[in-house]
């Protein structure tokens, strides 16, 4: 599974994209994965709760979950997932 | 130890909402041209600097005031002034080396920062803190801790 | 009054009679100010049909009641006038200072009428109002200008100017203010150069006023919480700039790349706001009262392409980039800094160079038509010079100053251009986002994305997220963003404040500072009452619903690849539900009815 990370993300995971082998079989259980491996400065900016906080966007091959199910979207191994936090306009 | 107002130049946006809370504070509506900080920029380099009285303590603008209207507090460590000593010959303007002191025309008076009174508007208003009131023997060590720990990076890496 | 100053300034050039009038405040009240208010003087002083680089033409700098006051970033002011680029109703919106220093010397409006003999520039200090000769003045790029009127006027005078563009009336001229600012779209320093004025310099000492005092600073507190605590508003915008949409539109397939051939770009990343935080970015900026400060302080140290100053912001970085084909911040951010050297919109002048990249690629134009510039997409030496000769009005910047449409028509390839109503359309592609699309062809302004930024639901979630690809619900999103956006442009506020606030929220400033009482349903209705007055404007200059389109790519070509492969703009079936949703009949006419409402028949 293929995770890039954009703005403040970067910072946080020292990366701008992974090849991450640990199966996730939903978004939810990938992001509390992350969440479990990166610690507070990333989560900060996209989890609450147990939830996706607002604002922050997660595409799921290119598409975003919220037109998809959600945190239930389910992953496969090739899948590409893009997590972004709040952003900007312009 | 008493408090000062700290210029951060880097961190100003050039904004000049300082300004504003100054001149809104001080006489009720939006008028820059009575504000007591100003902001300086450079519009080539998108660098810009606020600058307001500096509340020396060997006041060059309290020296020549004839009728000490500008006298220095001990105790809170600001150059006060008292506008009803004040007779307007603005000597105090002639004298101040960073031109901190200013003569609004419009109303007949001096304009030099006074804090308001320990709790500055522009530091309150400022988006980036780009002006913080600190502790005066504190003021600085943010921005020397800053400098400290790119040397301690430089040496880390050897 | 407060807030509004109560005075308009008038200069005629021609004569050089100068005169000073009161502002009518009940069109204060229904019109607001800067857009709503400059587009109604127009609509009541211009015929729609007037030649826009003709002395009968107006050019009108007009400020928003809230302009000068510290509402959390309201500094803005409008140039209104008749565009030359789109034929249409123009009001090119910026930020800066130089609006706020308008209220200062005591006018909401400065309307410029008629033609200089000699290139003249106006100095507005308070009451004294002089048209000075600036033949010494003609010719200098925006920086040289300012820095010269600054000396000659006064150090504190907030200059607004067009550089060598505007003199030579490129129809992609732009009117920069405080050197780095721009009122870009549509050609307005065109209009500018038609009338032989370098520049308005303007130094006031007076005061904006405030109807309630106690009111207005409570809302002001309020208002500021609410953009701060958001996290767009309060932190994204400052720490990345307008460029972090970069990987986003890429992300979802709907950046458009090679002249909106397709909706992505393998190497976007590196002209993203990412790389620019990272390599070129110095310090944020913020106008004047911003707490957001999404302006980029940035310099270049490569030698080839060296320079510093403000930007890249998103458009730019999109159109001299993925537009472009080019993936190299230092050119693009050179392409931006000559294009505010030289006063060029830069939207305009990367989709143009990107639209004169496909005519090269095909063959329709050739290194003779090019004058030796050689414009395959990816050769970012030859972008940038490309620009360099459209500011300086040499070789084929003469035919690039003209605009995509105008360009691609004279070849014989009018298709090729990526415009609406002759206006380059900016950095979504209407393929990839249904609403967005439907905004750029309804705009009254052609190819615009500020004017209805349905980005914001369809891509960020922001207030809530939509589907992109849906055109359930796009009429009523669009027209109800497109209502309220006229509403804030007229009010002085930066758009950029809807990342934290409503309209209850500007309904509630607006009253506390005027004193006239705006409710936040009535907010709305002034911004369709000042949309559908620009709709009739449009329509008596010759527009009509067959204008209301998108380039034929957009509607037949699909997306080639990317996560919105295929997708092409389904504008035919939104349209006739928008003009139903507006009130309009179905040749997209305002009826009597609708006109009634909004107090305008």
């Amino acid at each position: 599974m293929k995770i890039s990370y954009f703005a403040l993300l970067r910072t946080a995971t020292n990366k701008t994209q992974e090849e991450w082998t640990r199966p996730a079989a939903t978004v939810r259980d990938l992001l509390r994965d992350l969440v479990a491996e990166y610690g507070p400065a990333f989560a900060r900016w996209i989890w609450k709760d147990d939830e996706l906080s607002g604002f922050a966007i997660v595409l799921v091959d290119g598409h975003d979950i919220r037109s998809r199910q959600g945190l239930d979207t389910p992953l496969t191994p090739d899948s590409e997932v893009f997590i972004f936090p709040p952003l900007a306009g312009g | 130890m008493g408090m000062m107002l700290m210029i951060h130049p880097d961190k100003c946006t050039g904004c000049r909402n300082c300004e504003l809370a100054c001149s809104m504070e001080h006489e009720g509506d939006f008028r820059p041209k009575s504000s007591r900080v100003h902001v300086y920029t450079w519009e080539r380099e998108a660098f810009s600097v606020p600058m307001m009285c500096q509340q020396c303590k060997d006041a060059a603008c309290a020296a020549v005031c004839v009728p000490k209207a500008m006298a220095r507090n001990p105790v809170t460590g600001q150059v006060e002034l008292n506008a009803a000593k004040c007779i307007g010959c603005k000597m105090c303007v002639q004298a101040c080396p960073f031109g901190c002191v200013s003569w609004d025309l419009l109303t007949a008076q001096i304009l030099k920062c006074d804090t308001c009174d320990g709790d500055p508007a522009c530091a309150e208003i400022c988006p980036t803190h780009a002006l913080e009131w600190v502790e005066d023997t504190l003021s600085a060590q943010a921005r020397k801790r800053a400098f400290a720990s790119k040397l301690k990076n430089a040496f880390a890496e050897v | 009054m407060h807030g509004w100053m109560g005075r308009i300034l008038r200069v005629d050039l021609t004569s050089g009679k100068i005169a000073t009038e009161a502002l009518n405040p009940r069109l204060a009240r229904d019109y607001i100010g800067a857009r709503g208010l400059g587009t109604r003087i127009m609509y009541d002083e211009v015929d729609p049909k007037v030649d826009p680089l003709s002395p009968e033409n107006k050019l009108i700098f007009v400020a928003g009641p809230m302009t000068g006051t510290f509402a959390p970033s309201t500094g803005r002011f409008d140039v209104v006038t008749k565009g030359p680029l789109t034929g249409t109703i123009a009001a090119s919106n910026s930020g800066g200072a130089w609006g706020p220093e308008l209220k200062y010397a005591g006018y909401d409006v400065l309307i410029l009428e008629g033609r200089s003999p000699k290139p003249v520039y106006l100095w507005i200090d308070n009451d004294k109002v002089a048209i000075r000769d600036a033949a010494h003045l003609w010719g200098k790029d925006v920086m040289e200008t300012t820095e010269q009127l600054n000396a000659e006027t006064a150090g504190d005078a907030k200059v607004a100017c067009i550089g060598p563009a505007g003199e030579h009336m490129a129809l992609i001229a732009s009117i920069m203010n405080d050197m780095q600012r721009a009122a870009g779209r549509s050609g307005v320093g065109a209009v500018m150069g038609s009338k032989n004025l370098k520049a308005v310099a303007v130094r006031g000492s007076n005061a904006v006023t405030v109807a309630d005092k106690a009111a207005f600073l409570a809302a002001v507190t309020r208002a500021s919480t609410m953009i701060k605590e958001h996290p767009v508003g309060g932190t994204g915008l400052r720490l990345y700039g307008t460029d972090v949409l970069v990987n986003i539109l890429n992300s979802v397939g709907g950046l458009p790349t090679g002249n909106f051939q397709d909706g992505c770009f393998a190497t976007a990343d590196k002209v993203g706001g990412e790389a620019l935080a990272a390599t070129q970015l110095q310090r944020p900026r913020g106008c004047f009262a911003c707490i957001i400060s999404c302006g980029r302080g940035t310099k270049v140290t490569n030698p080839k392409y060296k320079g510093e100053g403000e930007g890249p912001e998103y458009e730019t970085a999109w159109g001299f980039g993925p537009d472009c084909r080019i993936d190299d911040l230092d050119a693009v951010t050179k392409a931006n800094y000559l294009c505010n050297e030289y006063g060029l919109d830069t939207i305009s002048m990367a989709s143009t160079v990107a639209c004169a990249m496909e005519l090269y690629e095909r063959g329709i134009i050739t290194l003779k038509d090019t004058e030796g510039l050689e414009l395959p997409f990816g050769n970012a030496d030859a972008m940038v010079e490309a620009v360099r000769l459209t500011g300086r009005g040499e070789g084929f910047g003469r035919m690039l100053a003209l605009g995509s449409y105008r360009m691609a028509s004279h070849y014989g390839h009018p298709e090729l251009s990526m415009t609406v109503k002759k206006q380059e359309m900016p950095a979504y592609d209407p393929r990839a986002v249904q609403g967005i699309g439907l905004n750029y062809a309804t705009t009254n302004r052609g190819g615009c994305h500020v004017r209805g930024y349905t980005i914001s639901p369809e891509i960020l979630g922001v207030p809530v997220k939509v589907d992109k690809d849906s055109i359930d619900g796009k009429p009523e999103l669009v027209a109800l963003f497109q209502n309220l956006t006229a509403a804030i442009d007229s009010s002085g506020s930066c758009l950029f404040t809807t990342f934290g606030i409503g309209a209850p929220e500007y309904a509630e400033l607006m009253t506390a500072l005027t004193g006239v009482p705006y409710t936040a349903d009535g907010f709305v209705a002034a911004g369709e009452r000042i949309f559908n007055l620009e709709r009739l404007w449009n329509l008596k200059a010759g527009l009509s619903a067959k204008d209301d389109t998108l380039p034929p790519r957009m509607l037949e070509e699909p997306i080639r690849s990317g996560p919105s492969k295929g997708a092409v703009s389904r504008l035919p079936e939104m349209l006739p539900l928008y003009y139903g949703v507006r009130g309009w009949d179905a040749e997209g006419v305002p009826t009597k009815e609708k006109l009634a409402t909004l107090e305008l028949a």
